[in-house]
Formats: structure tokens, C-alpha cells, sequence
């Protein structure tokens, strides 16, 4: 079944149509990879699922209900858990505090949130930093807080954008083990990577889009040997 | 850990201990400084809450003060109602005004919030002004408190003492509950906030109330200590400055940093007002500048972090440099 139905999604920045009547679903369980070059509508797809931006025409549903008009919060509550690709850590709160005030969606009571922060800190292999202000993590361990901050809201459906962006190679297998490792709990993941080691390792299947536009579907291989899509990425980089 | 929270602890009853015991050994005029103090401590110490805590910086917080010296003044001299009634009502009016703007203002960030409030003050002032019920720009009496003059001073002092106790207690039970961690990630960032299920409008609005409750307490006292209110001085930008300029001096952001803030101020301009008849506000100006220059995160990061000297005050021009 699928847990999340993105359905004719389309948003228009005045005249720009950043996303153009795109479908597709995210099964339960599943990896889904959402790739295309860079300003072809990967995070503003992000923004309509969390209810940033409203969304200018088509409906998203999760787990059968359409969230469509929901606020963000709301939508955080209902199970979805995002990252952004800006990286947003609260500067001035320590690891264990950030962790801690995304607990708070799931429980009311300190001691219960503070416990829960730190077996998410445990299990993003964060537990060491707890103390340190979250301004003074290196870029891996910012990106890791990223994640870290989204799993403690208890997702179904985690939205991962660009979290391998600016790793070392050694940096870069930590996370695919960490993401893998968040799909074996039961969480179905969507994740936009520009890194093609990582999109093809970890992705169950791909959905890939150029100016906004659905260009393929499939699993990696399928993708990575569709002639629009080597078109979308070639020409990309001719440019 | 725990010998430091006990070497706190007494460190602070000693320190209540004082202030409770203050008035028994002062003069008039002395207890008068110190009730002046408190209030202002009240004041910055609710701004703190929403300026500092949760990152809106408001300039019109005394909009609340006034709003809590009007309700008290026609509550008790036109209604006939006693103090303690005046008292919370005028607490409660506050923080449902800052409810009713909040919703609006709320939804503007950074100079825009910081211009909308102003305006709100401006507004309240004007509206005042021109009311029946508050008796205009004549200024409304209140009854005097049936006292001794040295009762009257023991009253307010005291009344000054408990709600800024009220104030920190109550500001120390938020910050750690989730709404003070909500308020924080707020002002840290916003859209993180929110997409950890933060209601960050909710939050924001309840800051802002809480903020308006206490300032409304401090003017409730204020009214019946003065006997008499007039919209100018009640509703003063003036009074807005301060309270920010004492949360900033202090520490924005921490507990007991607009406290600090208030004393040393207070003692600071009063101070130099003896020294310098004239210049003084040109001298107190400056010194604010410096302080703000020097030590962005107030008096209470020094006393806190036990640091001071060139190298501090060269790494905190580096963190913030303007
Ligand atoms: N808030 C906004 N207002 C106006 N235009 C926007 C806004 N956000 C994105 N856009 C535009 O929408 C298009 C898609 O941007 P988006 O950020 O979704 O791309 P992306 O696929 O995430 O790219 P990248 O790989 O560089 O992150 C771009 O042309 C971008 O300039
Ligand atoms: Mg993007």
C-alpha cells in the first residue's frame, strides 16, 4: 500500500511552474529516490508535502487522507518528518536540547522527551555531542542533527533532502548505513541526492524530474540507462 | 553538579534573604530606589520572555503596563473594587490584549514586529487619551491605600518582591516544559520549529500573553502606588526602552539576566545622575554602548562564566561582530 500518493502536484512561482503535474507514490517500506538536476523542482515537491508552500493544483495524500490545506506542524503530527537541504540546526540550543524540543511531539513531559532525545541521539551516533552547541557540530555532524531532529517526531514517512551533500567518501558510507539503517525500523523514506553513489545504493526505486516534469520512473537501473534522463543530466552539465 | 545547584541555592537565599530584609533597615526614599528596581525587574524580565526567549522583539511592551494601570485605576475608583481584584484583573487584561494583537502582530517577524508593536502602544496612548472612562489626557486618580506612610512603602515594596518572584518561578517552570523549548526553537529558527510539530502561532501567542500578564501586574502596582495616572508617563516608549535596554545589559535569553540587568542599570543611571547633572544621559548612553558592544550576552555571561578582560570581550566582538 502506499503511504504517501503525490497526485498532479503542481506549484507555480508566479509564472514559473517549479513543479508541473507530477505523480507518484512512496510505498510502505520503501526508498523512493527523487532525482533531477539542480532547480528542477525537488525541494519546492518537499515544501508542498509539508505544507510550506500551498500547493497551486493536485492533491497529496498520506495514508489515504489528503493533506492538502493541513498546517506544517499539523502535518508533522500526522507522521511525516522532513530535513531541509539548507540545514537548519537551532544554533543556539545544545545536540540534546534540539533533539529534545522535536521530542515534544510525541510527549508532554520532560523527562519522557529528554529520554527519547537521547535514544535518538544513541542511534544517529550523536550520543557523544550531547552537550556542544549544535553550532559547533562539524558539517557531518550538523547533517546528522538534521536527521536526528526529524526522527525524534516519530515519522511513518521521512523526507530526506540532500542530507550526503558536502560528505568526505568515509562521511558519505556512514550515511547510507544510517538511512538504511532508519528504513529497517519501519520508516518509509523519500530522499533527493545529487550523489549518484548514494541515490543507487540506497534507493528501492527512483522517480526522476527536469523542469518540474516527471522524466522517468523506475528502479536505479531503469533509470540510470533512460535516455531522457542521461539527456537531463548531460545537458546539465554542458551548460 | 548537584554541589554547584546547592552552592546556587544558597548563594540566592542569601540574596532574597537581603532583599526581604532590605526595606526594615532603609529610608523612605531607599525603599522607594529598591521598589523602582523591582518593578523594572518585573518589566524586563517579561520582555525577556518574549524578546529574549522566543526572538520577538517587542517595542511596545508597555502597552501592557499601561493597559494593567488603567484597568486597576477604573476598576477601583470607578467600579469600587478592591486592589486584589484590580490586581488580577489588570493581569489578566493584559494578557488577553496581548492575545487579541498577538494573533495579527505575531504573524510579522523581525523590524516589522518591532514597528507593529510601537504602534499598538502609540495607538493605546492616543485611544487613552481620548476615552471617557479614563478621563482623557487629564489623568485618572485612584483611592489612596489606607497605610501608614511607612505601610504604604512596606506595601508596595513587597507587592513588587512577590511578583517578580512570581515572574522568575513561573518563567523557570516554561523553560522546562515544552513550551519553553518550543519558544527557543522558535527563535532559533522558525521553519524548524514548525516542521517538528512545533504550533509555533499557538507558542508564540501564549509568550506574548505571558508577557503581557506580568507587565500588567508590574502596572497594576504601579497605578495604585502612584495614585495617579496620566496616559503620557503610562504608556511612555520610554519605559519600552528600558525594559530592553535593562534584558539586553543583563542577558537576554536567561533567566535571571534582566534582573541583573534592572539593578545595575538603575543603580548605574541613578549614579551618574548625581555625578553629572546635565550630561548624565549622554554618560549613561555610552556606557550602554559599550556594555553592548563588549559583552552582547549582558552582565550575566561574565558573572556566569567567571571571565573577564581583553581576550572576552575580543572573542565576543569576533561572535557578534556588527
Ligand atoms: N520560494 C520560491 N520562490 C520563487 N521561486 C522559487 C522558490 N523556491 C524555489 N523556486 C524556484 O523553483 C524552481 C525549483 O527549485 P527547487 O529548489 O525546488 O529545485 P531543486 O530541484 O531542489 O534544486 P537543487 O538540486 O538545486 O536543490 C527553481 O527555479 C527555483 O528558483
Ligand atoms: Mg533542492
Amino acid at each position: 500500500m502506499a503511504i504517501l500518493e503525490v497526485k498532479n502536484l503542481t506549484k507555480a512561482f508566479g509564472g514559473l511552474l517549479a513543479v508541473n503535474d507530477v505523480s507518484f507514490n512512496v510505498e510502505e517500506g520503501e526508498i523512493l529516490g527523487l532525482i533531477g538536476p539542480n532547480g528542477s523542482g525537488k525541494t519546492t515537491t518537499f515544501n508542498c508535502i509539508n505544507q510550506f508552500f500551498p500547493v497551486t493544483s493536485g492533491d497529496i495524500r498520506f495514508k489515504g487522507k489528503s493533506i492538502v490545506g493541513l498546517k506544517t506542524h499539523q502535518i508533522c503530527h500526522l507522521g511525516i518528518g522532513r530535513t531541509f537541504q539548507v540545514i537548519k540546526p537551532l544554533a543556539r540550543m545544545t545536540v540534546l536540547e534540539n533533539i529534545t524540543a522535536s521530542a515534544f511531539c510525541r510527549v508532554n513531559n520532560i523527562n519522557d522527551a529528554q529520554e527519547e532525545a537521547l535514544r535518538i541521539l544513541e542511534f544517529c551516533g550523536l550520543a557523544d555531542h550531547n552537550t556542544k552547541l549544535a553550532r559547533s557540530l562539524p558539517l557531518a555532524g550538523r547533517k546528522r542533527l538534521e536527521i536526528a531532529r526529524a526522527l525524534a517526531t516519530k515519522p511513518k514517512l521521512l523526507l530526506l533532502d540532500e542530507t550526503a551533500a558536502g560528505l568526505n567518501p568515509g562521511e558519505l558510507d556512514e550515511a547510507i548505513d544510517l538511512i538504511k539503517k532508519i528504513r529497517d525500523t519501519g520508516i518509509s523514506i523519500l530522499v533527493v541526492e545529487h550523489i549518484m553513489k548514494v541515490i543507487m545504493t540506497i534507493s528501492d526505486r527512483i522517480h526522476a524530474i527536469n523542469f518540474g516534469q516527471t522524466i522517468a520512473e523506475g528502479t536505479p537501473q531503469e533509470v540510470a540507462n533512460n535516455p531522457a534522463v542521461i539527456k537531463a543530466y548531460l545537458g546539465e552539465e554542458r551548460a | 553538579m548537584e554541589k554547584k545547584k546547592l552552592q546556587y541555592a544558597l548563594i540566592g537565599g542569601f540574596i532574597l534573604l537581603i532583599v526581604v530584609l532590605f526595606p526594615l533597615v532603609s529610608n523612605n526614599f531607599i525603599i522607594r530606589f529598591g521598589t523602582d528596581i523591582l518593578m523594572f525587574a518585573i518589566m524586563a524580565s517579561a520582555w525577556n520572555i518574549i524578546g529574549g526567549y522566543t526572538g520577538y522583539a517587542s517595542f511596545g511592551n508597555v502597552v501592557f503596563f499601561g493597559i494593567g494601570g488603567y484597568i486597576t485605576a477604573i476598576l477601583m475608583e470607578k467600579a469600587g473594587m478592591h486592589f486584589a481584584v484590580a490586581y488580577l484583573a489588570a493581569g489578566f487584561g493584559a494578557a488577553l490584549f496581548a492575545v487579541l494583537i498577538g494573533l495579527p502582530v505575531l504573524r510579522l517577524h523581525g523590524h516589522y514586529f518591532a514597528i507593529a508593536t510601537l504602534g499598538v502602544a502609540e495607538a493605546m496612548k492616543a485611544l487613552v487619551q481620548n476615552l471617557e472612562i479614563t478621563e482623557g489626557n487629564s489623568g485618572i486618580y485612584l483611592p489612596m491605600l489606607d497605610l501608614s506612610i511607612k505601610g504604604q512603602y512596606y506595601f508596595f515594596f513587597y507587592m513588587m518582591l512577590g511578583t517578580l518572584i512570581l515572574t522568575l518561578l513561573l518563567t523557570y517552570l516554561v523553560l522546562n516544559a515544552k513550551l519553553g523549548y518550543s519558544l527557543i526553537a522558535i527563535r532559533e529558527d522558525e521553519d524548524a520549529a514548525n516542521s517538528v510539530g512545533i504550533n509555533t502561532t499557538l507558542s508564540k501567542t501564549i509568550a506574548f500573553a505571558l508577557s503581557g500578564f506580568f507587565t500588567g501586574l508590574a502596572g497594576s502596582i504601579y497605578a495604585y502606588q502612584q495614585a495617579f495616572l496620566k496616559p503620557g508617563p503610562a504608556f511612555s516608549v520610554q519605559t519600552t526602552v528600558k525594559m530592553i535596554v535593562m534584558a539586553v545589559f543583563g542577558g537576554m535569553g536567561k533567566l535571571f539576566g534582566p534582573l541583573i540587568g534592572a539593578f545595575s542599570i538603575e543603580i548605574i543611571s541613578e549614579t551618574l545622575s548625581n555625578y553629572f547633572l546635565v550630561a548624565h544621559t549622554l554618560f549613561f548612553g555610552t556606557v550602554v554602548i559599550l556594555a553592548i558592544v563588549f559583552t552582547p550576552k549582558g552582565l550575566i555571561d561574565m558573572i556566569t562564566q567567571r571571565k573577564f578582560g581583553i581576550s572576552y570581550f575580543l572573542e565576543n566582538i569576533r561572535e557578534h561582530r556588527i
